[in-house]
């Protein structure tokens, strides 16, 4: 007995020990842990989110999203002739855009970062074999000129719009690197990045890396090379912890300090959480680029009917979800741009739950005989359709279920088939095998042209080796000429010009059914002050040497 | 005709002494009644455990709803019943077909016995050192198209519901096997058998008529504590995102779901996870209890 | 004695053999592949991109060749590297044996600890309210969904009394004896519930079924005590059979430990092998198959010599749980 009591009380000591020291050390609960660390190979949520502390890229939408230079000095730009339209002998519109590095940027081994680092990530973008999840940058570079030290321009053989931001690759240290890449195929087993994840020299921002346990956590110590503002923390801990039951039981016994946003909880797990414990935590929901929607599979008889599109995003209630299952802190989508985007038109055509008209629509589309209230048409065909999703993601599936509620009281009967995440999207989905129906989102970046997910050359196929995204099978030639348009035409007003007409396409067709943009619930403790959730891809944590203990 | 008659009245008295298995017994009927009785209740009661209500949300038990709402405004109470009507299928149905199985390997390779004994037993041994939990999330997991299944199957809602029961049943008849086998060898030895055998009847016959009969009660045994285990087992593999999917319901799944929901709306958690809990507890005592009773070498 | 040994080796590691093409056909049944997923939810990746990282990855060649090459590997001692940990897989599994190993270990000795004398007491005094008691608390404990115990847990002990962490494997900075104690005591208890009570009934049937024999009579009516009978001769005979039991389980264990593993955080080979299916990382998953495998079949041998050794007639009469 005394024994257990000596434990006890040296349990409690350490509990209080650990309270005295939390001021200098701030723990992070994420929800995965990243696979690797080097920030060219994959992209994924929780690097990114860690990354964000230790690197900084070029060019980033801050939370006010505004483009602003991190890495360089000051945003190339069309008119200060820092970009330049050039026009090829083929008659093709190429681009020039100069960057300039910080002069004071440097990795955390004291050497300065320079155009030899940007020349070398370069050269490893473009070696196939490095295996970069995304090399379209790299392939686009024709040349990069070397000015000096610190400047340098690219030559690109297409223009767009966001040549700004498209460019901004992340560089690697080549004095580190370099060796690591003498085999290119084994340079993303050999890269530094994972096998000597701690070295200074491979980190850039104000914490660098200094502890990595596999699955478990990441602790991060402030770089004394890092230029910037001093962060405020001695020492940020990164713990994965994958169960939401168990990452928000942790929250409540201490062990972690916040539930990072981005790779946290849902907003019904946060909201289910939150009820009772209101008082020691304040809760951040930010909504962003998240765009939860429901593929319609345009190549099916029923769905091709353009009344039975309309009369299914007229029969649910998407505002009473919204409000009812999130609190209205996920707000309901009219289309795929954000209304927090430039770009956004408010004019947009809205659809609001209108149960009648949508049985009239239905009716007048053939499904007019009602039979134990499930529409039937005159060939005697009943109108059922399958609704998928991927299964274990329980916000969906409850959404999914409130869905199928709210059709079938307007006669449409609804199947639930969901499969898991890797079936779902690696076959389902993106072999358009889904029968009519998928439910999922995508994530995209500001003023991002949705090129991919709409245009008609982006339909996949057994053709063209199932490429693109157009998994609705959307073809449509006014919204192929919106997305070339929008990729070219880059003056404020013609361009939202174009994208008016791209958002008003998107809602008179309806090649999916918009649902909400999703949002990320912050739960940061009360003394937590200074993070500034962005609502798109760029993380909190490029800020995070604004982040304070406050009262 | 005396012999037998007062034998099972022995073995009923035996099993009566048992106050926890009679107990669970009854318990077992009554939620069997509830769950079969499921439409039939809803209907009386008018609960519906089907139309979601974003304006009921996790409501307190009341009059209209005897033990509240789930998270999307269902009926708590229906939702148990039809939830306690797949686990509990699932559950017997899996526990009979490996009994099945189990049954005819075990009494294959004991009545047979030598060298086909030996290998049928050596793949029973391999099957149970397998580390079976990881190799059942990969069969949880694969493409039932890919292995030439017709779209109906593949493309069914309760499709997660025969492919929880295929899989317990091809990795659970393992127990059965054994016990069948060794009963198999020892009554291979008795009078009776060998005067069959001597005049003349069929392995087949034996193996029907003068075997398995007498072979019943270890598997009846097995089989009552296996239905208890694989009711966990469907839980576990719901925790694992691998269970049966929703919009059919199982406790296993609604206790799954509940997790998140313990700090907001504990009272879902607490239903099917209590009702887990009892039906698993009354599965061992039953088993138990049928173990003694039917124990020949069991005293009174 | 050594054909018998030699041939049990070679039929072992025909098992092996067979049981990593048959995980590797599986995995491959499985849809999809970590490519398409990352493909899913980034318009920006094209399915030119994905064919050329599974070129990369080694995902594009048939999947008899794959094995073939990982086996050739395999043999020579090289399990591949690690996808979803960017490491060596030999290198990840290591440290992730000696946590469960830790976990298993601890939770066994704890197991048995309270397993043999409340057995061996039930067993002297049948159908006593304590031999009830016992029996209740036995079943309960296999009757309980063990993540749900383990979150119940995590809710009173860190959450509500704040006695002790909610999960992790040692205070990140701490990692001293003591942490790394308080770490282990709610996941090795969460075990220890679930299988102390398999244990438990097995050891008070092979006690009761040891106690009828005639060799105990005799002890018996020679005037020995109760104690002395016990201790002094039906013990040994009656643990035989758990030691038996416990071989045997080995596999399962390392099935049970998930669960556990992923509530708490705890990083081991349950966990491991899990994310390693799921994750379609072929050379972990593989390799952490094959390794609790062998240990399941090491055990079954020593199991197997044990009976060569032991009394014949000793039989393995208790029943087994399902799965």
């Amino acid at each position: 007995m005394v024994r257990i009591t000596k434990i006890l009380m040296a349990a409690a000591l350490l509990i209080f020990a650990t309270t005295a020291t939390a001021k200098d050390t701030l723990t992070i609960g994420i929800s995965q842990f990243p696979r690797n660390f080097n920030p060219n190979i994959e992209s994924m949520l929780a690097k990114s989110y860690i990354l964000a502390m230790a690197r900084r890229p070029f060019v980033v939408y801050d939370a006010d999203w505004k483009l602003r230079c991190m890495l360089c000095t000051e945003l190339p730009d069309l008119k200060k002739g820092t970009a330049k339209i050039v026009t090829a002998n083929d008659g093709e519109k190429g681009l020039e855009v100069t960057y300039t590095i910080r002069p004071d940027a440097v990795w955390g081994d004291g050497v300065p970062v320079t155009t030899k680092d940007v020349m070398f990530t370069w050269k490893v973008g473009r070696d196939k074999r490095s295996g970069f999840s995304n090399i379209e940058p790299y392939k686009r570079v024709a040349k990069i000129d070397v000015h000096n030290d610190k400047k340098f321009t690219v030559h690109v053989s297409k223009f767009t719009c966001d040549y700004r931001t498209r460019y901004s690759i992340g560089v690697l240290p080549a004095h580190i690197e370099a060796k690591n890449f003498a085999d290119p195929a084994q340079y993303r087993i050999k890269s530094a990045y994972e096998t000597d994840t701690t070295n200074p020299g491979l980190w850039y921002g104000p914490y660098r890396v200094t502890e990595v346990a596999s699955g478990s956590h990441i602790v991060l110590e402030p770089n004394p090379t890092w230029w910037g503002k001093k962060p405020a923390f001695k020492k940020v801990i990164v713990k994965a912890i994958e169960k939401t039951s168990a990452l928000s039981a942790n929250l409540l016994s201490g062990d972690i300090d916040y539930i990072a946003g981005e790779v946290g909880l849902t907003v019904d797990e946060a909201l289910a959480f939150n009820l009772r414990t209101r008082e020691n935590f304040v809760t951040q929901y930010k909504s962003g680029l998240i765009y939860e929607h429901i593929d319609l599979n345009l190549d099916n008889p029923i769905l091709k009917d353009r009344r039975v599109r309309r009369a299914l995003i007229h029969g649910i209630d998407r505002a009473g979800i919204s409000t009812q299952l999130f609190r209205g802190h996920q707000p309901i989508s009219h289309g795929q741009t954000n209304p927090l985007d430039t770009v956004y038109d408010k004019k947009v055509p809205k659809y609001r739950y209108n149960p009648p008209k949508a049985r009239e629509l239905l009716a007048a589309a053939g499904w007019s005989e009602l039979r134990k209230g499930i529409r039937y048409n005159a060939k005697g065909e009943r109108l059922q359709l399958d609704l998928m999703t991927t299964a274990g993601n329980k916000s969906r599936e409850l959404v999914q279920q409130v869905l199928q509620s709210q059709w079938r009281s307007v006669g449409i009967d609804i199947r639930i088939r969901n499969e898991p995440a890797r079936v779902f999207f690696g076959e389902t989905v993106s072999r358009r095998k889904f029968p009519h129906m998928a439910m999922y989102a995508w994530i995209s970046a500001p003023e991002s042209v949705p090129r991919t997910t709409l245009h008609s050359t982006m339909i996949p196929s057994a053709d063209n080796g199932w490429s693109g995204q157009n998994y609705p099978g959307f073809a449509n030639k006014a919204m192929d000429k919106a997305l070339d348009d929008a990729e070219v035409v880059c003056d404020e007003e013609p361009n939202k010009a174009v994208w008016r007409d791209l958002q008003r396409i998107y809602a008179e067709e309806l090649p999916a059914i918009p649902l909400y943009f999703r949002a990320n619930p912050f739960i940061m403790p009360k003394w937590l002050k200074g993070v500034v959730p962005t609502g798109h891809q760029f993380a909190t944590t490029l800020w995070i040497e604004d982040w304070y203990v406050g009262k | 005709m005396n012999a037998p008659q007062s034998m099972a009245r022995r073995m009923g008295r035996r099993f009566l002494q048992h106050r926890l298995a009679v107990a669970s017994l009854l318990t077992l009927l009554l939620l069997a009644l509830l769950s079969l009785g499921a439409p039939l209740l809803e209907d009386l009661l008018g609960l519906d455990g089907q139309t979601t209500n974003l304006f009921q949300r996790n409501q307190p038990p009341s009059l209209e709803h005897p033990l509240g709402t789930d998270e999307i405004g269902r009926d708590l109470l229906a939702r148990l019943l039809q939830g306690g009507r797949v686990s509990l299928a699932v559950a017997v149905v899996a526990a009979l077909a490996s009994a099945v199985i189990g049954t005819m390997i075990g009494v294959i390779a004991g009545y047979y016995g030598g060298r086909f004994d030996a290998l049928l037993m050596r793949f029973t041994d391999g099957v149970i050192s397998l580390p079976l939990l990881p190799l059942l999330i990969v069969l949880a997991a694969i493409d039932l198209s890919k292995l030439g299944l017709p779209p109906s199957v593949t493309q069914s809602e309760d499709v997660s519901l025969y492919r929880i029961i295929l899989i317990i049943s091809l990795v659970g008849w393992t127990t059965v096997a054994r016990l069948v086998r060794a009963e198999t060898l020892t009554l291979k030895q008795r009078e009776f058998v060998r005067a069959a055998v001597a005049q003349g009847a069929t392995a087949g016959r034996i193996m029907r008529v003068h075997i398995l009969p007498n072979a019943v009660s270890p598997i009846i045994v097995a089989t009552t504590l296996s239905v208890g285990n694989i009711i966990l087992f469907e839980s576990v593999l719901s925790f694992l995102g691998l269970g049966i999917q929703p919009p059919v319901a199982s406790w296993g799944n609604m206790l799954t779901n509940a997790q998140e929901l313990i700090w907001s709306a504990p009272q879902l958690a607490v239903w099917p996870g209590l009702l887990i809990f009892v039906t698993v507890i009354a599965f061992n005592f039953l088993g138990d209890g049928l173990q003694d009773a039917l124990d020949p070498r069991a005293v009174d | 004695m050594f054909r018998y040994t030699a041939e049990r080796i070679f039929q072992s590691l025909l098992v092996l053999l067979a049981l990593s093409f048959a995980v590797y056909g599986l995995i491959g049944l499985m849809p999809g592949d970590p490519i398409d997923l990352m493909i899913q939810g980034d318009p920006n990746l094209s399915q030119a991109d994905a064919k050329r990282l599974k070129a990369i990855h080694g995902l594009d060649r048939p999947l008899v060749e794959r094995y073939g090459a990982w086996l050739f590997n395999a043999v020579q001692g090289d399990f591949g590297y690690s996808r979803n940990h960017s490491q060596p897989a030999l290198d990840v599994i290591s440290d992730r044996i000696i946590n469960t190993g830790l976990l298993l270990g601890l939770s066994l000795v704890l197991s048995l600890a309270i397993a043999i004398p409340v057995g061996i007491y039930a067993a002297l005094h049948p159908y006593s309210k304590t031999d009830y008691a016992v029996n209740l608390a036995c079943f309960a404990g296999i009757s309980v969904p063990p993540f749900w115990l383990a979150l119940l847990f995590i809710i009173l002990f860190a959450v509500v009394l704040g006695w002790l962490p909610a999960g992790g494997m040692a205070t990140v900075g701490d990692g001293g004896f003591l942490d790394r104690v308080e770490h282990l005591v709610l996941p090795v208890v969460t075990l220890t519930i679930a299988s102390v009570g398999d244990f438990t009934r097995f050891m008070r049937a092979s006690m009761l079924q040891t106690l009828r024999q005639d060799f105990i009579r005799t002890a018996r009516a020679k005037g020995l005590s109760m104690t002395r009978v016990v201790t002094g001769h039906a013990l040994r005979n009656a643990l035989l059979p758990l030691v038996t039991i416990i071989a045997l389980s080995f596999g399962r264990l390392f099935s049970g430990a998930l669960i556990t593993e992923t509530m708490f955080a705890w990083q081991g080979m349950g966990k491991m092998i899990y994310d390693a299916i799921l994750g379609n990382d072929y050379n972990l998953a593989l390799i952490g198959l094959m390794f609790a495998t062998a240990l399941t079949l090491i055990g079954n041998f020593l199991a197997d010599l044990g009976y060569v050794w032991l009394d014949p007639r000793v039989s393995l009469s208790d029943r087994e749980r399902t799965v």
